[in-house]
């Protein structure tokens, strides 16, 4: 027999429980898979807080308007990275592109992906800053300015009508961006919803949870990178603006929280034969990263948390730190949090035997490429990613503003 | 730029330039660039399965190994082992069969091969044969008392048990505890040394069962057992498509 193969199933059928199919022992998704949705997902909630500002003028917002843009730009280039690495032989990885297959669901995020980066995101990006990279560029010299002047395509014309065509492409990009952004994180809910013979899965809910899920994960991280990059690098943060952006994640939380709890509600009360099964991978296999990390930890406490800062608004108001503090323990329990709902849901759907009798589990690898270790890399990627894009686009000047409405017009052209 | 763009905004023009460099790079590429058997999925397949085709063969499969082990082959056939093929537990032995003198496949005789297949686990069909390799006889190699090439107890049996071990474990905590295997399979005493020949038998209908739990059954032990009315019963069904015999179960 295949060494290997007897050394994996020596380590996984002592963890077993009650009866499985033979195919269902080795879970075939893993890490890397739960990494892929998590990552999309803070794309689509970046971009939607992008879109606050600029298609419901929340002015207040207006400083994490272009550090939350080159975020969603860099998760966004680091999302298909997990996907390709799952590949069993990644370095086939162009033949999908020879030969697109238009009628696979899987296919399908290549043209979603393709029509959000280039379309909407590479757009968006390059009209927001194409005044600015024109201006930067005459006080430049060498690389940076030739860099400047190439990525604003040699435009130099700053004249009123290319501004006013600026604006309004924009405005039209960013509507388009919206349902983008819902296709692109509820295509991914999609893939998962519409496996009809994982009652796990199959839930016409998923895209929309996913979605959800999404914003308060995208909308969190921003946040969280603001916290951390404004104080590093010398500016100070402005609590107008975290206040309305946390404001905003509070009622993502909620909603989000609702419609997972609708869907729980569903499923009890459907009570369908699986449920059995289910409760108790709930209870036993997922107990830590469901009930605990989760719905606890990631919902439950930064609800309470920011909840306590609105109830007792004077006390906090006060005291800007322990504002600070809250939101940004928040706001890490959240990341956890969402990305404990990706592992649930990937993971979670492959535990449990089609026969609805038994339990496998999974077991992380550290090295190799389906590892943790490769993990990590991917979710510190984007963040590299992320620091050069900020070398190239400096967001500074908008993220130091005091945020006021009176300076809007500056930061928009 | 020409005439025609000044009708456009500055920005849109280089932009509309940009996208129609993409789209003609992109054009250039998939139509002039890539050789056309790259593109075409049925080269794509013919080629995949002419790769994989011409990797080298390991295994010899099942038969190939009667050519000169024949009465091995042969008493094999007849035992439990019959659906394993040599090859899983010697592994691959293509090699061999082309010069056996050289090429030796591996002989697993170590204690610890067997209960890969024979360990109990629950995850294992129903009726298969397990044992607890800790308590089994231990530290005898495991092929000192079966021949792994016709396993079987080495001395008869007495109690159904020693064969069919889940199925009596399981009987045993089940509401038919009381009732013997024989009461419903007609079991041959030869059934115990050449089970594969000589079959016992197997209830066949309803009314079998109806004996103890028809509404006016009469038979042994019938006195204690739930009565049902064979005509309304779970209808057009035998009883065994819902109710499994060794553990029947009511569930509400
Ligand atoms: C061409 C004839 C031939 C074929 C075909 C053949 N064997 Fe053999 N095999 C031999 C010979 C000869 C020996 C050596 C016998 C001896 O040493 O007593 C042998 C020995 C063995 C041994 C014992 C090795 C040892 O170390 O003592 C095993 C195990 C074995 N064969 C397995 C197989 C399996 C499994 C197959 C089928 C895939 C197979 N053989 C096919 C001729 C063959
Ligand atoms: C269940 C696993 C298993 C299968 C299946 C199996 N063998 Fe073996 N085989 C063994 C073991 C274990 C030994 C060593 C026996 C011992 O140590 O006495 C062995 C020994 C042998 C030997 C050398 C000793 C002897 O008894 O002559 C040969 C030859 C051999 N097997 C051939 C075959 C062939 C041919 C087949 C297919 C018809 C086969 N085996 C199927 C487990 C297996
Ligand atoms: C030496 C081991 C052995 C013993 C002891 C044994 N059996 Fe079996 N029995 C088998 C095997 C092996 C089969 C499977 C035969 C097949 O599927 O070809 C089997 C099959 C059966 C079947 C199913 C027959 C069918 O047609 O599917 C019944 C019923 C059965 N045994 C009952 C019994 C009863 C009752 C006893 C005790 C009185 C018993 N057996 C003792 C090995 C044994
Ligand atoms: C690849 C899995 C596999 C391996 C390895 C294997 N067996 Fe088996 N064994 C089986 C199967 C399958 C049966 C037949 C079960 C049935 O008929 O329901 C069986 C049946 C048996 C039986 C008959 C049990 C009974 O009911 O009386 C014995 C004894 C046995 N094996 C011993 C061994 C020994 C000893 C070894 C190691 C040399 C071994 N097996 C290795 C799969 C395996
Ligand atoms: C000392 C001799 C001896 C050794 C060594 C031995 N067995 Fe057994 N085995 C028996 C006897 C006797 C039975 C009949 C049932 C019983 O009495 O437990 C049996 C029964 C079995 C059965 C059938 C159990 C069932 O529930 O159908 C399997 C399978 C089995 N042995 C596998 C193994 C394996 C695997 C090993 C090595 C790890 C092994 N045996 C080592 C004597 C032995
Ligand atoms: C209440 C009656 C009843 C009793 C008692 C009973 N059986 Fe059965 N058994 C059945 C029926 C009915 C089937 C046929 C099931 C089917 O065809 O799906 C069966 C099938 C089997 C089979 C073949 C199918 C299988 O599940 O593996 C075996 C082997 C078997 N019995 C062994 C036993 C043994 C051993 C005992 C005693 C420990 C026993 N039976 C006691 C009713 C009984
Ligand atoms: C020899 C008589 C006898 C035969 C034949 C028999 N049973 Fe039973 N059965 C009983 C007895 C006695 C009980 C009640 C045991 C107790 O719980 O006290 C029972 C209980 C049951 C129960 C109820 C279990 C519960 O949860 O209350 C079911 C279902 C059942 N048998 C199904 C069957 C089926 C199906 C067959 C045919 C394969 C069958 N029986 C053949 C004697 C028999
Ligand atoms: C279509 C599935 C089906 C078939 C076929 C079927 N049963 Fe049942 N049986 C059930 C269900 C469901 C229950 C429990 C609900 C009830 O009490 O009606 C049950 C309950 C029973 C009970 C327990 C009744 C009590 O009062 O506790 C017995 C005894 C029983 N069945 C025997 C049989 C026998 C004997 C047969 C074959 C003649 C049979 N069943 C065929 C589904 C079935």
């Amino acid at each position: 027999m295949n060494p290997e193969l007897l050394h994996t199933l020596k380590e996984l059928l002592p963890q077993i429980q009650g009866y499985i199919y033979p195919n269902e022992i080795e879970i075939h998704w893993g890490l890397l898979i739960v990494v892929y949705p998590y990552i999309t997902g803070i794309v689509a909630g970046a971009f939607i807080l992008a879109s606050l500002v600029k298609v419901f003028n929340v002015k207040e917002v207006q400083p994490l308007y272009r550090l939350s843009l080159l975020t969603a730009l860099a998760y966004l280039l680091v999302a298909p990275v997990a996907l390709v690495a799952h590949l069993g032989h990644p370095e086939r990885f162009y033949e999908i592109l020879l030969t697109p297959n238009t009628s696979s669901a899987m296919a399908m995020f290549g043209f979603v992906y393709a029509w959000y980066l280039m379309a909407v995101l590479l757009l968006e990006i390059w009209f927001v800053h194409r005044t600015d990279l024109i201006e930067w560029a005459e006080h430049e010299t060498g690389a940076m300015r030739f860099i400047h002047r190439a990525l604003a395509l040699f435009s130099r014309d700053t004249g009123e009508r290319a501004v006013a065509f600026d604006h309004k492409a924009l405005k039209v990009i960013t509507i388009v961006g919206i349902p983008s952004a819902f296709l692109l994180h509820g295509y991914v809910g999609f893939i998962f919803g519409s496996i009809k013979a994982n009652p796990w899965w199959s839930s016409v809910l998923i895209p929309i949870v996913f979605l959800f899920s999404a914003i308060v994960s995208g909308v969190a991280l921003v946040i969280l990178l603001y916290m951390v990059i404004t104080p590093l690098t010398g500016g100070k943060i402005n609590m107008r603006c975290v206040d309305k952006a946390i404001d905003f994640l509070f009622y993502a939380v909620i909603v989000d929280f609702s419609l997972e709890l609708v869907d729980f509600i569903h499923r009890v009360y459907q009570s369908e034969e699986e449920i059995l099964i289910l409760s108790e991978m709930v209870m036993s296999k997922l107990f830590a990263s469901l009930l605990i990390i989760q719905v606890l930890l990631g919902m439950l406490l930064p609800l309470a948390l920011i909840s306590v800062t609105k109830i007792f608004k004077k006390r906090f108001h006060l005291s800007e730190d322990l504002r600070k503090m809250v939101y940004f323990i928040s706001v890490i329990l959240i990341q956890f949090g969402i990305f404990a709902t990706r592992w649930n849901v990937v993971i979670g759907g492959q535990m449990f035997s089609k026969s609805f009798r038994g339990l496998t589990t999974y077991k992380v690898e550290f090295g190799g490429i389906e590892g943790l270790l490769f993990a990590i890399l991917l979710l510190a990627l984007p963040i590299v990613i992320l620091a050069v894009l900020m070398k190239i686009l400096p967001p500074w000047k908008e993220m130091r503003e005091e945020g006021a409405a009176e300076t809007v017009e500056v930061a928009g052209s | 730029m020409g005439k025609l763009f000044e009708k456009f905004p500055d920005p849109l023009a280089r932009l509309i330039v940009v996208f129609l460099a993409l789209v003609a790079a992109g054009a250039f590429v998939f139509f002039v660039l890539i050789p056309k058997p790259v593109k075409d999925l049925k080269v794509q397949w013919d080629n995949a399965i002419r790769q994989e085709s011409a990797r080298p063969v390991k295994y010899a499969g099942f038969h190939a190994c009667a050519e000169c082990h024949d009465k091995l082959y042969e008493t094999k056939k007849k035992g439990y082992h019959r659906d394993l093929s040599c090859e899983t537990c010697h592994g691959a032995a293509k090699a061999h069969t082309e010069d056996p003198d050289t090429v030796k496949p591996v002989i697993p005789a170590e204690r610890a091969f067997c209960p890969q297949c024979h360990a109990y686990n629950p995850s294992r069909p129903r009726g298969f044969p397990q044992i607890n390799p800790v308590a089994h006889n231990p530290l005898k190699p495991c092929a000192s008392c079966h021949n792994p090439h016709d396993p079987k107890p080495p001395t008869t049996p007495k109690e159904c048990a020693a064969c069919h071990g889940e199925i009596a474990r399981t009987k045993a905590v089940s509401h038919h505890v009381q009732l013997e295997c024989t009461t419903c399979h007609v079991t041959p005493q030869r059934h115990k040394v050449s089970p594969r020949a000589v079959k016992p038998t197997k209830p066949q209908d309803r009314e079998f069962c109806g004996k103890c739990h028809g509404k006016d059954a009469s038979a042994k032990l019938s006195a204690n057992a739930p009565k049902i009315d064979l005509a309304e019963h779970g209808e057009k069904y035998v009883c065994w498509q819902c109710h499994y015999p060794h553990s029947p179960e009511v569930e509400q």
